[in-house]
C-alpha cells in the first residue's frame, strides 16, 4: 500500500520534471522535481521492510517513535495462553514445559549421541511453526530460603522442647542439633552464591478471529505437539499456565528483584571497603 | 539472501531510474545535467546498499538522529537498535539477541558420517560447559517451520547452482583460500540438505538465536552489562563453530515480537530474516 503511494508519487514527480515547461522556473524547478522523484523512489524501496515505521517516525519527529502504547500481550481468560491482537486477528501462544533433566555427565557416548538425535528429531516433529527454547535463569530462592529458615526454627524448637525434660532422649537431641547445624550451613551457602535454573519449553501460536477461537486452535496445536514430544523423549509434557508463564515472557523474571538488590548491596559494600 | 518480494521492489524502483536516465535530456542541460546524473547515482547506490545491508543504514540513521522506538507499553528499543529495554521498579532490564545457527554444526551432515556422530555426541557436553561458564541468564531458541518438500528441494538446488557458479568464479579469479573454503562449505551444507530430503526426511527451516538479559540501575549500566554478556556468549558458543552476530535493526524488533506471537506461515517467517538469520 505505502509502496504503491510512494512509487506513484515518484513517477508523478518524474513526469512533472519532464513535462514542466522551461518558462516556469527553468531547469532549477525541473531539477527540484527530479530530486523529489528520486527521494520518493528510495522511500518506496525502503517501505519493503520499514512501512510500519513511516507514520510513527514522522509523528515522533524521528526522536521517540511510538509503534504501540498497548501491552505486548495479555493473558487469556483460561490462563493457559497469552494473546495478542494483530489487525483483525487474535494470535494465541501456548507454552509447553519440557521436563528433561538428564545431564551429559551421567551419559555414555552412545546416550549422548542418542540424546542429540532425539533433540534433532523433536525440532522437526511438527510442520507448524514452533519454537524450542532452553532458558537459563537466576533461581528465585526467596521461598526456598524461607522454608530453610522455618526448618531451622522447627529443629531449634525440638531441641528446646527436649531440654525441658529431665531425662531428654539423647539420640533425638543429637538428631535435631545436627539437623539445625546442617540447615544453617546450607542457608549460609545458599545466601552467598547465585543459583541458576535450566528450563526447556516449546512455544506454539495459532490465530483466530475471536479470542476463544485463537486459544482453542493454539491448544489443539499444543496437544498435537505434546503427543509427539512425549513419544520422542518419553516424559510427561504439560502446558504452562497462570503466573508461571511470566517466567518465559517477562525479562524481570530471568533475574529476580531480590537477587538484583542483593548484588547491588554487595557491590556497594565492596566499594565502601 | 533477498526474497522474491524484495527483488520485485528492487526491480520496480530501478525502473524509475531507468526511465529517468532515458528522459534525462528533456529534464536538464549543462550543470543541471551533471547534478541530475549525480542524483541518479546516489539514488541507485542507496537502493542497492539498502537492499543488501538495510539494518546497517537504519542503525546509522537512528544513532544519528537519536531515535528510540517504543514497540509496546513498558518496552523501548535503544537508538543503536541492538537492545530492548524494560523499566521495572526503576530497574532497567536490557535484552539483546545473537544469531546462532547450530544446524551446520550439530544436525547437518556436511562432514563424513563418522565425524558427524562424534560432533553430535560431543554436543550435550559442550552445551553443559557453556551453561556452567556463563554466569548470567540467557535463552537459546530454535524456531522451526515445516517446508513443502518439492519447493524446498528446488530452492536448495537453485542455491547450490549459484554457489557452484560463485566457486568457479572464485577459482578463476584471485580469491583467497578462506573465501574458496567458505563457498565449498556452503555447497557441502546444501548438498547434504538435498540428500536428507531425498532420503525421505521432512524439510524444515530454522532460525536459531540466543537471547540474554542484563539488569542495571541506569539504562546505560544495563546496556553496558548486556554488551559484555553478548561478548561472553560469542566467546562461549564459538566452540560450536557457528556465526554469532548480534541482531540489530528491524530484525531485533521482529524477534522481540516472537516472545508474544510466532509467525504463522513460512512466508511470514522468511520475509522477516533475510539479512542476519
Amino acid at each position: 500500500m505505502l509502496f504503491g503511494i510512494e512509487y506513484a508519487i515518484s513517477l508523478l514527480f518524474l513526469v512533472a520534471a519532464i513535462m514542466v515547461p522551461l518558462s516556469i522556473g527553468g531547469y532549477l524547478v525541473k531539477i527540484i522535481l527530479f530530486f523529489i522523484a528520486m527521494v520518493f523512489d528510495v522511500l518506496a524501496f525502503t517501505s519493503r521492510h520499514y512501512a510500519y515505521l513511516f507514520v510513527p517516525f514522522i509523528k515522533g519527529r524521528g526522536k521517540r517513535v511510538i509503534l504501540s502504547n498497548d501491552d505486548a500481550y495479555y493473558l487469556s481468560a483460561s490462563a493457559d495462553s497469552i494473546l495478542k491482537k494483530v489487525g483483525e486477528k487474535f494470535i494465541a501462544t501456548v507454552y509447553i514445559m519440557l521436563p528433561v533433566y538428564t545431564s551429559s555427565t551421567e551419559m555414555t557416548d552412545d546416550q549422548k549421541l542418542e540424546f542429540t538425535q532425539k533433540v534433532s528429531r523433536m525440532v522437526g516433529i511438527t510442520r507448524d511453526p514452533a519454537r524450542f527454547t532452553t532458558e537459563v535463569l537466576i533461581m528465585n530462592k526467596d521461598d526456598y530460603l524461607r522454608e530453610l529458615k522455618d526448618a531451622i526454627s522447627q529443629a531449634d524448637n525440638e531441641v528446646a522442647q527436649l531440654n525441658l525434660n529431665k531425662n531428654p532422649d539423647k539420640k533425638r537431641m543429637e538428631h535435631y542439633k545436627g539437623k539445625s547445624v546442617m540447615l544453617r550451613n546450607l542457608l549460609n551457602d545458599m545466601g552467598k552464591v547465585t543459583s541458576y535454573e535450566e528450563i526447556s519449553y516449546v512455544t506454539v501460536s495459532a490465530y483466530g478471529y475471536k479470542e476463544y477461537e485463537a486459544v482453542a486452535n493454539a491448544q489443539q496445536k499444543a496437544r498435537e505437539l505434546i503427543s509427539g514430544i512425549s513419544s520422542v523423549f518419553g516424559v510427561p509434557v504439560s502446558i504452562i499456565t497462570g503466573n508461571e508463564l511470566l517466567k518465559f515472557v517477562e525479562p524481570e523474571y530471568l533475574i529476580p528483584y531480590v537477587t538484583v538488590t542483593t548484588q547491588m548491596n554487595s557491590d556497594l559494600e565492596s566499594k565502601v571497603i | 539472501m533477498m526474497d522474491e518480494t524484495t527483488m520485485i521492489y528492487l526491480a520496480l524502483t530501478l525502473v524509475v531510474l531507468l526511465l529517468a536516465f532515458g528522459t534525462l535530456g528533456s529534464i536538464a542541460k549543462g550543470i543541471y545535467y551533471d547534478i541530475a546524473i549525480l542524483l541518479m547515482v546516489i539514488t541507485a547506490g542507496l537502493i542497492i546498499i539498502i537492499s543488501q545491508v538495510d539494518y546497517v543504514m537504519f542503525t546509522m540513521l537512528t544513532s544519528l538522529l537519536g531515535t528510540t522506538i517504543k514497540p509496546a507499553n513498558n518496552y523501548m528499543i535503544n537508538k543503536k537498535q541492538d537492545s530492548v529495554i524494560k523499566n521495572v521498579n526503576n530497574l532497567y532490564y536490557a535484552t539483546g539477541y545473537v544469531t546462532a545457527n547450530l544446524f551446520p554444526y550439530v544436525f547437518k551432515n556436511e562432514n563424513p558420517p563418522e565425524d558427524e556422530e562424534e560432533r553430535m555426541s560431543q554436543a550435550p557436553e559442550l552445551w553443559e560447559n557453556i551453561v556452567k561458564s556463563l554466569g548470567f541468564p540467557f535463552k537459546f531458541h530454535v524456531f522451526s517451520i515445516g517446508l513443502n518438500v518439492q519447493t524446498a528441494r528446488d530452492e536448495l538446488e537453485g542455491k547450490r547452482s549459484y554457489q557452484e557458479f560463485q566457486l568457479s568464479r572464485a577459482l578463476q579469479g584471485n580469491a583467497n583460500e578462506t573465501v574458496i573454503t567458505s563457498i565449498q562449505r556452503q555447497i557441502r551444507v546444501l548438498q547434504s540438505k538435498i540428500d536428507m530430503i531425498s532420503s525421505g526426511e521432512k524439510p524444515i527451516a530454522t532460525i536459531m538465536y540466543i537471547e540474554t538479559t542484563a539488569v542495571g540501575i541506569t539504562e546505560q549500566e544495563a546496556l553496558d552489562k548486556l554488551s559484555s554478556q553478548v561478548t561472553a556468549i560469542q566467546v562461549a558458543f564459538s566452540s560450536f563453530d557457528v556465526e554469532l552476530r548480534r541482531i540489530v535493526g528491524r530484525e531485533l524488533y521482529e524477534i522481540f515480537k516472537f516472545n508474544f506471537a510466532l509467525p504463522l506461515t513460512v512466508k511470514d517467517a522468511s520475509s522477516l530474516f533475510d539479512q542476519q538469520g
